[in-house]
């Protein structure tokens, strides 16, 4: 198990985590890799994977989520951790886990039976300049500061429909900018796959880029 | 005016063109306002007090005061005026209202006020049963007092004891609280209370909450010894009046005016 | 203050985050809430951003709490707001009737949820009876049905406006959808656009000594006689419909010709839009219209489209609520008057254009 992939995504509400967690765990699996993908969001259990997870199966990722019929009421309960999630580390082969927002969303990882010892856990800051609280650089490096374990950023800016090219490149020079106050490396730049194609294969600060397939706009009603 | 020379001293923060007041022959209300309005006199701070009253008969102290005021709902009194203080904290609020309002429609609003320590100040008129909608049960009512809803007397059995609602702030104010009940038995000890309710709020201490022993002749039916049979000796035997509970290391400065 | 945004710019948001910002630039003062799904997101970048602005936040025992603290915040003449939803709005109509009384300048903001009861938290336009009409009084109040961020973006900085220039109280009328999805807008000071934000002004606290300096200011909610009451209630009114045609807003297009005119608000009008532009395309005369304000209506334009119009169709995520308001003006109107109800849920543009094309079949 030494050499699996175990990523945890977290960071600002609405940022681009569960899209970059769904897409990476579908990366995975598309190389024949075992992968398990987590829904840690407890904030908002009524949404996130829950109604793509079927989806997501079919397509060979284990799931572990909320189903619509296990939810009854935990709409307005809301920080439910489903049992299942508590123990993710323990299964074989990769683990994605998609972190819910929050005050206090990245210490969510401590719910995780060894998560303190799991070596390969790696916690990446999903950051979009275009969302106002991690606007700019000194906003970003706040914001990852105050989420404790962080192994690297991820720039996921774009605006939604009306993404360019050109608001993801600047998104990759700020959060490339914030990375380096932080000693931090940026993993990627990841884009919505049209937008991804018209960069090609690195931005403009040299960071490899992924091609983001959009499950969540599906996942929501 | 012919016989001027025989009327006591009226606070000089009353309203003088709204009086004589509204409230019935015997009513505690105009004592306990007579008391709040020296109080203010004594602090000058007239011009800073912002009073609120709720619904019931405490509403006709809406023009009672040359103070700004507001009548606001049922039980709401105390969120308002701490919606006002929140907004404005250099301002004086006193949240008026009866033992219906404060002890019951409102009692979420007066116990978390308090659990927050809200420098407010409020003012519960105890008259044992809601008066202005004609005298039914209210949850001060005593065992065994007869009223519109309870024409065999309260049981207690089946309508429980009177609430101790001095006790119920007390638990979950803080440390800077201060909580006293007087009655207008007393006015000399109600209006210190007052007084001392009103620094509380002014040094910032935090919430304060006087309960005042009230009557209700007209509802209760009582001649004038009835009725004071009644607040003196009666009442006493459930609200017992006294300081219940005093900010820790005392109140500390507030400017002081009389 | 330090300027918000230095100069205009794209955002993306959810709808929840959308209405704290757009606060802070409508210069709010003060927020009061209580949690309640769907709106809390709007309470948790408030009290986020709030102290980087010198704002203040309160967090309330219950909705009662927090539609009264806010009267207690606008009578001591700040800009204050609180939102709500389902079981809160109902909670949220007690202070509201107040705020009528006393025409007092409240913001309220209401993410639509289902109803009655409990239902469920995300999504419905069951709450049009309640923003518009709730209450035990005449409706004397001013309901904005948003259906995009950028128009959460602009209602809830002109909410205040509104409130504040003329006295009644004013809603910000969203839903879960909204609150939750995420989509981009334009971020600016209203000043930069010529938007004048209006100064508010204390109803009690005022300077000098009361008596002294000045009479007091003295508010009440009780009145003895009838008459008093009556006289008062009609100047209320008489002051409401003065600024009903400079208050009412609304959309429409393709009216002129259309056989078929789809009527709807909120998030269901960006169904409506979608769906007419396809059937248009596809050479079917049908446009739409849409109450921005569900109170006060439109009222002339609505008569006016009722006189004119073979059908009407309404559609609503409710069983009728849109459509009794509109009916109530187009009464004496010729148009025959259809309905979509699908109470609670959400409508997607294709349901709209499969209903169209059974009506004009």
């Amino acid at each position: 198990m030494s050499d699996r992939i175990v990523e945890a995504y977290t960071g600002e509400y609405a940022g681009g985590k569960s899209e970059n967690a769904v897409n990476r765990a579908l990366e995975l699996a598309r190389q024949s890799r075992k992968v398990t993908l987590v829904d840690l969001d407890i904030v908002e259990p009524v949404y996130t994977l829950r109604p793509i997870q079927e989806e997501l199966k079919a397509l060979g990722i284990a799931v572990i989520a909320w189903k619509t019929r296990d939810t009854v009421g935990l709409g307005e309960a809301g920080t439910i951790l489903k049992p299942g999630a508590r123990w993710a580390l323990r299964h074989e082969g990769d683990v994605i886990l998609d972190i819910g927002y929050g005050v206090e969303g990245a210490k969510t990882l401590n719910l995780l039976e060894g998560a303190n010892t799991e070596p390969n856990l790696k916690v990446i800051a999903v950051i979009n300049i275009s969302r106002p609280m991690t606007a700019g650089v000194e906003d970003i490096v706040e914001h990852v500061r105050e989420m404790g374990k962080v192994d690297g950023l991820l720039n996921n800016t774009h605006l939604g429909n009306e993404t360019t090219v050109e608001v993801v490149q600047e998104g990759a020079r700020v959060v490339a900018e914030a990375a380096k106050c932080l000693g931090l490396p940026v993993v990627a730049t990841a884009a919505a796959v049209g937008i991804a194609e018209e960069i090609g294969p690195v931005d403009c600060m040299g960071n490899p880029v992924r091609a983001l397939e959009r499950f969540m706009q599906k996942a929501f009603w | 005016m012919g016989n001027s020379s025989v009327q006591p001293v009226m606070p000089r923060s009353w309203r003088v063109d709204t009086k004589p007041h509204k409230f019935c022959p015997g009513c505690g209300h105009p004592l306990i306002l007579k008391c709040l309005g020296q109080a203010i006199d004594e602090l000058g701070i007239q011009d800073r007090v912002v009073f609120g009253c709720d619904i019931g008969c405490s509403l006709l102290s809406w023009d009672f005061f040359d103070l700004d005021t507001v009548q606001t709902h049922h039980g709401r009194t105390t969120p308002v005026m701490t919606g006002i203080k929140r907004a404005r904290p250099g301002l004086i609020c006193i949240a008026y209202m009866g033992d219906g309002g404060g002890y019951s429609i409102g009692v979420q609003h007066l116990v978390s006020a308090a659990a927050r320590g809200e420098k407010i100040t409020a003012v519960l008129a105890n008259n044992t049963q809601y008066a202005m909608t004609g005298g039914q049960m209210a949850p001060t009512t005593l065992p065994g007092q007869k009223t519109e809803t309870t024409p065999y007397g309260r049981d207690p059995e089946t309508t429980g004891f009177p609430l101790p609602g001095q006790d119920m702030v007390s638990s979950v104010a803080g440390e800077g609280a201060y909580v006293a009940r007087g009655s207008i038995a007393n006015p000399r000890q109600l209006k210190s209370f007052l007084k001392k309710a009103l620094e509380n709020q002014m040094s910032e201490k935090g919430f304060s909450f006087i309960e005042a022993l009230s009557a209700c002749p007209t509802n209760w039916r009582t001649n004038a010894s009835e009725t004071w049979d009644f607040v003196e000796r009666k009442m006493p035997a459930y609200f017992k009046a006294g300081e219940i509970k005093v900010p820790a290391g005392g109140q500390g400065e507030v400017q002081k005016d009389g | 203050m330090q300027k918000l945004f230095e100069n205009e710019k794209k955002a993306f948001m959810t709808g929840n985050e959308v209405v704290a910002w757009a606060a802070l630039a409508a210069k709010a003062d003060i927020m009061y809430g209580y949690p309640i799904t769907p709106q809390n997101e709007i309470m948790h970048y408030w009290t986020r951003l709030a102290p980087k602005f010198d704002k203040k936040f309160l967090q309330t025992e219950d909705e009662l709490s927090a539609g009264f603290t806010t009267i207690g915040g606008v009578m001591a003449g700040r800009k204050a707001f609180t939102a709500t939803a389902g079981p809160g709005n109902t909670l949220m109509q007690e202070p509201m009737s107040m705020a009528e009384m006393m025409r007092l300048p409240t913001v309220v903001v209401v993410q639509q949820r289902g109803g009655p009861s409990t239902a469920t938290v995300i999504y419905s336009q069951q709450e049009v009876n309640m923003t518009a009409l709730g209450g035990n009084g005449e409706g004397l109040r001013i309901v904005y049905s948003t259906s995009s961020h950028q128009e959460l973006f602009d209602y809830t900085i002109k909410a205040f406006n509104t409130a504040w220039k003329y006295r009644f109280p004013t809603f910000v009328l969203g839903d879960g959808y909204q609150a939750k999805m995420r989509e981009s807008l334009t971020l600016y000071e209203p000043e930069s656009r010529g938007i004048n934000l209006i100064e508010p002004e204390p109803y009690l606290g005022k300077a000098g000594v009361p008596g002294v300096d000045r009479p007091p200011a003295q508010f009440r909610n009780t009145f003895s006689m009838e008459e008093e009451l009556y006289e008062l209630l009609m100047g209320y009114v008489k002051d409401y419909e003065k600024i009903m045609p400079e208050v009412a807003e609304y959309q429409s297009s393709g009216v002129e010709d259309a056989d078929l005119v789809i009527v709807g608000h909120g998030i269901v009008f960006r169904a409506i839009r979608a769906a007419v532009d396809t059937l248009r395309r596809r050479g079917l005369k049908v446009g739409y219209f849409r109450p921005v304000t569900l109170r006060p209506l439109s009222i002339p334009q609505i008569r006016e489209l009722t006189a004119g119009v073979k059908k009407m169709l309404v559609v609503e995520s409710a069983y009728g609520q849109l459509a009794r308001l509109i009916k109530e003006v187009a009464y004496g109107g010729t148009a025959e008057m259809l309905t979509m109800y699908r109470p609670g849920v959400g409508i997607t543009a294709e349901e709209v254009e499969a209903e169209a094309e059974k009506i004009l079949k």
